[in-house]
């Protein structure tokens, strides 16, 4: 309970840093939803054009799309910092997480907001909404519940890929350029139904780089069509599970690789 | 508090290759070196000691402060901080410790000042009341009043290494590592730094650990010095005894009356080393232990006219450079 009130004040203080400078702010929200238009023209044009892709309608592709972009958010909300870690560390900034009595990765997810994630939140929570009556999902109390545990859990499973990948930062130094890498592939490939891609890649973007479990999964389970995915419908159904698990085991590999930190010189 | 037995570290570093594409061939050059940033080093600190701990750069200062504190894990040996292993025990261990780094702060950039020492003691639990107590205190020694509410970015170097001795003293640790927590500050706010240092020694009775290039932090502040060099102690003890070690002789500088002298010399009396002269000075390094400074007095004044005397220490700073360039401290 005390560490949670501590989070909550590590939280303000990096929101009140990053509104100190109010005009980027502002545009950084813009720029991020323009950004996110941008790639949902896209999808929006091949469905246009072709009908469907992967038998998949615009309203279940603006579904898909809008999922995977909230959890994207909530993503990017909490873990943007991971994108800052190599710096972290190449700097020593990393010391002083370590010499105050707070989890040090709790210290780097909160030592400054991305306010662009608020433009992800809001654009992917507009395209799920503009696409929840056209989309063929029995809307109950239990599907809401479902839809917002499964885009938690989507975050979270990205959290956990990058978390992972990170924490090799901690021998080698460098491995944003790996981790940009990734999380253009999972922006790229977490958009679309993940049957329209052949075995080999598909199974890679299942197992390998865990994509399909971000939004594919869990928006096939709710828009009912489970019974087309090439993995049982309780994995697919456990896709909210899935991130908590990955989750856990991020921060274990982390706190394991964390003993090779090496510090800087002065 | 603070025990330190045989501790160890190396660190990897990938070779350097040189010559034509030499950055290209370090890179695929997958062969890496060891350093070793500190060898063996042992030592114990009570309850209430302020240490120096001196050595040339590189020396592995740095490297053990990160194991006291937590932020490195020794390749072997012991640490034990208050009865804790800092990097088992990180943040109980968090709890006991301050930490200053003179090169780096450890202040929220954008926040203004209160805000950071409003967040830390948040993060060690502290009541308001205490806060206030204890904020209202240091804004008594440090002066922090007139900038608590710039933002860090604003600070000046001296305001804000008061701003951090300030944070890390808010929560009245045990004890206090402080790294270089001079450097590039002028004349006026290196002593107010001292005073701090000394007053929160004194009336807290807080353990400190002190790095620094500045001998005089060292001569001002501590009795003890631990003097490390690659990676070894060569010396721990007494400021006093270091000095007596390697520096056994003192100085007798002596101003003469212009004009006001016959030729004469000193150097026939016993336990007189060396003589520099000049017209109107003299120079006269001696050994305390084989003639008296009475003595020596008497018999300088017997033979010139003098206007003024001074009896000079040896300087730390000549005895530290003398180590660092043989290597050694003699027995």
């Amino acid at each position: 309970m005390q560490k949670l009130s501590v989070l909550g004040t590590l939280a303000s203080a990096s929101i009140r840093s990053e509104l100190q400078y109010r005009a980027n702010a502002v545009s950084s929200i813009i720029g991020g939803i323009l950004f996110q238009i941008t790639g949902f023209v896209v999808v929006w044009i091949i469905a246009a054009r072709f009908g469907q892709i992967g038998g998949w309608g615009l309203p279940e592709l603006t579904f898909l799309y809008g999922m995977r972009l909230t959890s994207h958010g909530i993503f990017y909300a909490c873990f943007s910092q991971m994108f800052e870690f190599d710096r972290v560390l190449i700097t020593g900034e990393f010391d002083r997480y370590l010499v105050r009595p707070m989890p040090p990765l709790i210290q780097l997810f909160t030592r400054k907001l991305r306010i662009n994630a608020f433009g992800d939140l809001i654009g992917g929570t507009v395209l799920v909404i503009a696409a929840s009556t056209a989309a063929p999902v029995d809307w109950s109390p239990l599907a809401v519940t479902y839809l917002i545990l499964a885009m938690i859990g989507g975050g979270l499973v990205e959290g956990a890929v990058q978390i992972t990948l990170g924490s090799l930062s901690f021998r080698f130094l460098q491995t944003l350029p790996l981790r940009s890498t990734v999380n253009e592939v999972f922006n790229l490939y977490g958009n679309y139904p993940n049957t329209i891609f052949p075995g080999a890649l598909r199974w890679s973007l299942t197992f390998l780089l865990p994509i399909a479990f971000v939004a594919f999964f869990p928006a096939s389970v709710l828009l009912n069509r489970a019974g087309e995915l090439s993995v049982p419908l309780w994995l697919a159904a456990a896709s909210p599970l899935v991130g908590m698990v990955l989750f856990s085991i991020a921060v274990r590999v982390w706190k394991w690789q964390s003993v090779h930190y090496q510090s800087s010189g002065n | 508090m603070i025990e330190v037995n045989h501790i160890a570290r190396e660190f990897r570093r990938a070779k350097q290759v040189h010559g034509a594409f030499g950055g290209l061939r370090t890179f695929f050059a997958r062969e890496s070196e060891i350093v070793h940033a500190v060898e063996d080093v042992s030592f114990h600190i009570d309850a209430g000691e302020v240490v120096g701990y001196l050595g040339a750069n590189g020396a592995g200062k740095s490297t053990t402060i990160k194991m006291l504190s937590g932020i490195l894990v020794p390749t072997s040996g012991e640490v034990r901080v208050n009865g804790l292993i800092p990097w088992e025990n990180r943040e109980e261990n968090a709890l006991n410790i301050g930490v200053v780094f003179g090169q780096r702060t450890q202040l929220w950039w954008d926040l203004p000042l209160i805000d950071s020492l409003r967040i830390i003691s948040k993060l060690y639990q502290l009541d308001t009341d205490r806060f206030q107590r204890n904020l209202a205190r240091l804004d008594d020694m440090l002066g922090l009043a007139p900038f608590l509410d710039a933002p860090v970015r604003q600070l000046s170097l001296g305001q804000r290494m008061r701003g951090d001795l300030a944070a890390a003293m808010l929560y009245e640790p045990k004890i206090l590592y402080l790294d270089e927590p001079t450097i590039g500050l002028d004349v006026v706010a290196k002593e107010r730094m001292r005073n701090f240092i000394e007053q929160v020694n004194q009336e807290s009775g807080t353990t400190i650990m002190l790095t620094t290039h500045d001998l005089a932090d060292v001569e001002r502040l501590t009795k003890r010095i631990i003097f490390i060099d690659k990676g070894r102690v060569l010396f721990d003890g007494p400021v006093a005894e270091l000095k007596h070690r390697y520096s056994p002789f003192r100085e007798l500088h002596v101003t003469l009356v212009p004009n006001g002298n016959e030729a004469s010399s000193v150097d026939d009396i016993a336990g007189v080393i060396h003589v520099e002269a000049t017209p109107t000075s003299l120079v006269i390094r001696f050994d305390p232990e084989r003639i008296a400074v009475a003595d020596l007095i008497a018999a300088v004044v017997a033979r010139y006219a003098v206007n003024d005397l001074a009896i000079v220490e040896p300087a730390l700073e000549n005895v530290v450079r003398e180590i660092v360039q043989s290597g050694e401290v003699r027995a």
